[in-house]
C-alpha cells in the first residue's frame, strides 16, 4: 500500500497557549512495499507523523492517503495498519499467544479459536518466537518482546506496518540483530513499513529510503547512500555520518572558495551550478506580478524534475508573472552574478574524505590533539592551524607510520560547500 | 555568531546560553579527592533502623500489641472479678484475684478465677451474637462488592473525562473527609418516612408509595432498614476507593489503550481484559481493606438510627446489631464476653484476609 502525505501539519497548543508546529506542511510519498525510515533528532516531529499515519493523532491540516483512499478521517482500527509501540505495550497479564491473538478477537466475521491460534503460531514462527507462546512478556528478553510486538502488529494482516523507535530499547548487539530481522520480516511479508528513529546508522542500514526531518519539516527524502553522499543542506550533512562531518569556515572570493587561505574550489560558473531553489527567484517573480505565496512557489518548484530557468518561468508565468522568458532570464542572471559576491561559506568534509597523498584538492594543516587507534582505522583529532575549528579525520590504519607528527597536512578529496544559512552550493 | 543565529533562528536562546562564563581555576586534581562529611555515630544500618522505629514501636506496643494480648487473656478468664479500670492488667489481676480467693482472712470471700473456654461457649450460644454475625456477613456480602463495582466504574468514567475532572474528583472525595455520624444523620433525613424524604421522592418517580425506612414504629422492616444502611455504607465507602482506583488508572501506560484502539477493541473488552487485570493490585488492596472495614461496621449503623450508641434497630430491638455492636454492648456488663467477641472477630478477619491472599495469587498481576 502506497502511503501519501499531503501538506500534513500538526499543531500542538502548549500550556501557555502558544502554538508549536510539530509537523509543518509535510508532503511525501512512501512507495508500496518499501521500508522507509523517518529520521531526525528528538522533537523533530517524526513520531507525531507516525501516529498521524496510525490515526492516533488527528492532523491539524492536510490529508493522508493509503493508495487511492483518503484515510484522514478514518479511525485507526479501520486503516489496516499494525503499530509497534516504543515500549512494545505488550499486555503484561497475557501470554504471548493471548497477546498475538488479542487483535483477532475483534475481527468480523468472527474467527474460530483454532483459526486464531493458528495465526498466532504462524506469526510467532515468522518472527522466530514460535516456542515462546505460553510465556508472559516479562519472562522474555527485550529482543523477544520486540518480536512479540511485531507479531501482534502483523496478526491482522496490516497493509502498512508502523514501528516507533523499534530498536532504541535494545542493547547494541541485539540492535544489530533485530534490525536485520525487521528487514527480513519486511522482505518476507512485503508490507509497506515505516519506522521512526533518531539513530542515523539504524536508518541508513535497513531503509530503502530515508526521510530526514528537522523541526517538523522534511529536509531530504532519498536512498540512504544518496542522502549521505549528496546532502541537500548543512543540517542533513551534519546529522548523517558518525563520526560527524567536519564543518570548516570558508570564504567565497570572486567565485573561488578558500579555507584558511587555501584554495578549495577554483570557481563557480554560475550557469549549471546555480541554485534554482534560491528564494531570490521568487522575489523577482513577485516583483513582476506572480501571485502565489512562497509556500506555493516552493511546492511547485520542488515538484519539477531537472529544474531549469524555463521550467521555473513556466510556473511563475502561469500564475501572474507578466514579463517574457528573456526578461526573466536576465533578472535571474543578475541574481546569479550577485551570488558570486564575496561572502563566508561553510565547507563540509566527511572524516573519511581526507587523504595524505597530495591531490589537486584543498589542503588543511592540522595541529594534532590526539590520535585514536580503533583497529581498522586511525582517527586523528586536531584543530585546523590558525583556526579554532576542531576536526576529526579517519584514515586507514596502514598509514599509521605517517601520522606521528604534531602537525599533519591532509587533502580533502571530497567536500560540500554550503551557504552559512545552510543551503547547499556545491 | 550572527550567521549561526540566522541558521538556527529558533535555537537563538540555546546558542546564547551556550557561551560559557570564564572562572578562576581552583580545581587541582593532584590534591586528591574532596572529603565527604563523616557520620558522627557509625552505627550499622539495622541499628539505625531500629532506633528510628522506637517511637512508633512504643505506641504500637502500648495501644495495639498489648491490648490484643490483654484482651485475649481476659477472654479466657472465668469468674473474672471485673470492675471499671481493673481490666487493664489482666494477667496481674488474675493472680491478685487468685491470691485473694485463697485468703481466708478477707471479709467478703472472692471466687477463684479459672482459665476456661466458658466465655467463648457463652458467646457462641448467645442468640444476639449469632444474629450479629449473620447481620455482619449480610452487610459485608452486599456492600463490599457493590462499593467496589460502583467505585471502579466511576473511577474509569472519571478518568475518561477531561473537563472538570478535578471538580468531580473533589466532589466524590468529600464523603471521605466527612464524619460518619454526620453522614448517618444525612441519610436518616434522606430516608425519612414522610413523602418529602429524598428516597420516597425518588420512588414516587416510578409511581411507588412513600414508605417508612428506618423506624419500626412507622412501619419499617428489617429489610428497609438494611437498604438504608447499605446505601449509606456504599456511598460512604466510594470516596477512598475511587481515589485509589484513579491513582491506579493513572499509572497504567496509555500505550496499552492506544494498542487496543488500533485493534478496534470495544470498550467493554478493554475494561474487562485490560483495565481490570492491570488494576488488580489496587482491586486486591481495596477488597481486603473493604472486607476488614465492613466486618468492623458499627458507627454507620447507629448513626442512621440516631437514637444512641446501642440502638441497632430503630425501635426493633437489636435487628441490625453487628459484631462490633455486640462487643460494645458488653463493654460494661460482662467484659470477658466482649473480649471473646473481639478475639473471634479478629480471627474471622484474619482468616478471610488469608483466603483472599491465596485466591489473589492466581488473579493479581503485579
Amino acid at each position: 500500500m502506497e502511503v501519501r502525505l499531503e501538506d500534513l501539519s500538526k499543531i500542538f497548543v502548549g500550556r501557555k497557549g502558544e502554538e508549536v508546529a510539530a509537523v509543518d506542511h509535510m508532503s511525501f510519498t512512501i512507495p508500496d512495499g518499501k521500508l522507509v525510515g523517518l529520521l531526525g533528532p528528538s522533537g523533530c516531529g517524526k513520531s507525531t507523523t507516525l501516529y498521524m499515519i496510525a490515526g492516533l493523532h488527528k492532523p491539524t491540516n492536510g490529508r493522508i492517503w493509503f493508495g487511492d483512499a483518503d484515510v484522514t478521517n478514518v479511525p485507526p482500527e479501520n486503516r489496516g495498519i499494525g503499530l509497534v509501540f516504543h515500549n512494545y505495550a505488550l499486555y503484561p497479564h497475557m501470554t504471548v499467544r493471548q497477546n498475538i491473538m488479542f487483535p483477532l478477537l475483534n475481527v468480523r466475521p468472527k474467527l474460530e479459536k483454532a483459526e486464531m491460534e493458528n495465526i498466532a503460531q504462524e506469526m510467532a514462527n515468522l518472527v522466530d518466537i514460535g516456542r515462546l507462546l505460553d510465556r508472559k512478556p516479562k519472562e522474555l528478553s527485550g529482543g523477544q518482546q520486540q518480536r512479540v510486538a511485531i507479531a501482534r502488529a502483523l496478526s491482522k494482516r496490516p497493509q502498512v506496518l508502523l514501528l516507533d523507535e523499534p530498536l532504541s530499547n535494545l542493547d547494541a548487539r541485539l540492535r544489530l540483530q533485530t534490525r536485520e530481522e525487521i528487514k527480513r520480516i519486511q522482505r518476507e511479508t512485503g508490507i509497506t513499513t515505516i519506522f521512526v528513529t533518531h539513530d542515523q546508522e539504524e536508518a541508513m542500514s535497513i531503509s530503502d529510503e530515508i526521510v530526514v526531518m528537522r523541526k517538523g519539516v522534511v529536509q531530504q527524502i532519498d536512498e540512504p547512500q544518496k542522502v549521505y553522499d549528496e546532502p541537500k543542506n548543512l543540517f542533513v550533512a551534519k546529522f548523517l555520518g558518525s563520526p560527524a562531518i567536519n564543518i570548516l569556515d570558508g570564504e567565497m572570493i570572486d567565485g573561488k572558495v578558500y579555507v584558511n587561505g587555501e584554495l578549495f574550489e577554483k570557481g563557480f560558473k554560475s550557469k549549471g551550478e546555480f541554485n534554482f531553489n534560491d528564494e531570490g527567484i521568487f522575489h523577482i517573480a513577485v516583483e513582476q506580478g506572480y501571485l502565489g505565496t512562497l509556500d506555493q512557489y516552493n511546492q511547485a518548484i520542488q515538484a519539477i524534475e531537472g529544474l531549469d530557468i524555463k521550467k521555473i518561468y513556466g510556473v511563475v508565468s502561469a500564475n501572474g508573472y507578466k514579463k517574457d522568458l528573456e526578461d526573466f532570464d536576465e533578472a535571474v542572471g543578475a541574481l546569479r552574478a550577485a551570488q558570486k559576491v564575496n561572502r563566508p561559506v561553510k565547507v563540509a568534509v566527511r572524516p573519511e574524505a581526507f587523504s595524505l597523498t597530495k591531490t589537486e584538492s584543498g589542503i588543511i594543516h592540522i595541529d594534532v590533539l590526539f590520535i585514536e587507534h580503533i583497529g581498522r582505522d586511525i582517527s586523528v583529532v586536531g584543530t585546523v592551524s590558525g583556526m579554532k575549528t576542531k576536526v576529526r579525520i579517519i584514515i586507514p590504519s596502514e598509514y599509521r607510520q605517517e601520522v606521528k607528527d604534531s602537525k599533519i597536512s591532509f587533502f580533502a578529496r571530497r567536500f560540500f560547500i554550503f551557504e552559512t544559512s545552510g543551503e547547499r552550493i556545491k | 555568531m550572527n550567521q549561526i543565529k540566522h541558521l538556527f533562528k529558533r535555537d537563538k536562546a540555546v546558542v546564547e546560553a551556550a557561551g560559557t562564563p570564564e572562572v578562576a581555576k581552583t580545581v587541582d586534581f593532584t590534591r586528591g579527592p574532596l572529603k565527604i562529611k563523616q557520620a558522627r555515630f557509625n552505627l550499622p544500618i539495622w541499628a539505625k533502623a531500629w532506633i528510628s522505629l522506637i517511637p512508633a514501636m512504643i505506641f504500637l506496643l502500648a495501644f495495639m500489641i498489648y491490648p490484643i494480648i490483654n484482651t485475649t487473656i481476659i477472654s479466657f478468664m472465668e469468674n473474672f472479678a471485673w470492675q471499671r479500670g481493673a481490666g487493664s492488667f489482666a494477667f496481674s489481676n488474675f493472680f491478685q484475684q487468685l491470691e485473694n480467693s485463697l485468703n481466708p482472712d478477707l471479709l467478703t470471700p472472692v471466687t477463684a478465677p479459672k482459665i476456661s473456654l466458658k466465655n467463648y461457649i457463652s458467646v457462641f450460644t448467645d442468640r444476639d451474637f449469632q444474629n450479629s454475625v449473620v447481620n455482619t456477613v449480610i452487610l459485608v456480602l452486599v456492600s463490599v462488592p457493590l462499593t467496589i463495582g460502583i467505585s471502579l466504574v466511576l473511577a474509569v468514567l472519571l478518568n475518561s473525562i477531561k473537563k472538570l475532572q478535578g471538580l468531580y474528583q473533589t466532589i466524590f472525595f468529600l464523603p471521605y473527609v466527612t464524619n460518619s455520624i454526620a453522614l448517618g444523620m444525612v441519610f436518616n433525613v434522606m430516608f425519612s418516612a414522610s413523602d418529602g424524604g429524598l428516597m420516597n421522592q425518588f420512588l414516587s418517580i416510578f409511581g411507588l408509595d412513600p414508605r417508612a425506612w428506618i423506624y419500626a414504629a412507622q412501619g419499617a422492616t428489617k429489610f428497609t432498614m438494611g437498604v438504608a444502611i447499605t446505601v449509606s455504607t456504599v456511598w460512604n465507602g466510594l470516596a477512598f476507593k475511587i481515589l485509589v482506583f484513579m491513582s491506579g488508572l493513572a499509572s497504567i501506560d496509555k500505550q496499552y489503550y492506544d494498542a487496543a484502539r488500533i485493534d478496534g477493541t470495544p470498550r467493554g473488552r478493554i475494561f474487562a481484559k485490560i483495565t481490570v487485570p492491570l488494576l488488580s493490585p489496587q482491586i486486591l488492596y481495596i477488597t481486603i481493606t473493604s472486607f476488614i472495614g465492613a466486618f468492623k461496621a458499627y458507627s454507620g449503623i447507629i448513626a442512621i438510627f440516631g437514637q444512641g450508641a446501642t440502638n441497632y434497630g430503630g425501635g426493633a430491638g437489636k435487628a441490625w446489631m453487628t459484631i462490633v455492636g455486640y462487643i460494645y454492648n458488653f463493654r460494661d456488663l460482662k467484659l470477658p464476653y466482649a473480649a471473646a467477641g473481639s478475639v473471634i472477630l479478629l480471627l474471622l478477619i484474619l482468616l478471610i484476609t488469608l483466603v483472599q491472599f491465596q485466591v489473589s495469587k492466581r488473579r493479581v498481576h503485579y
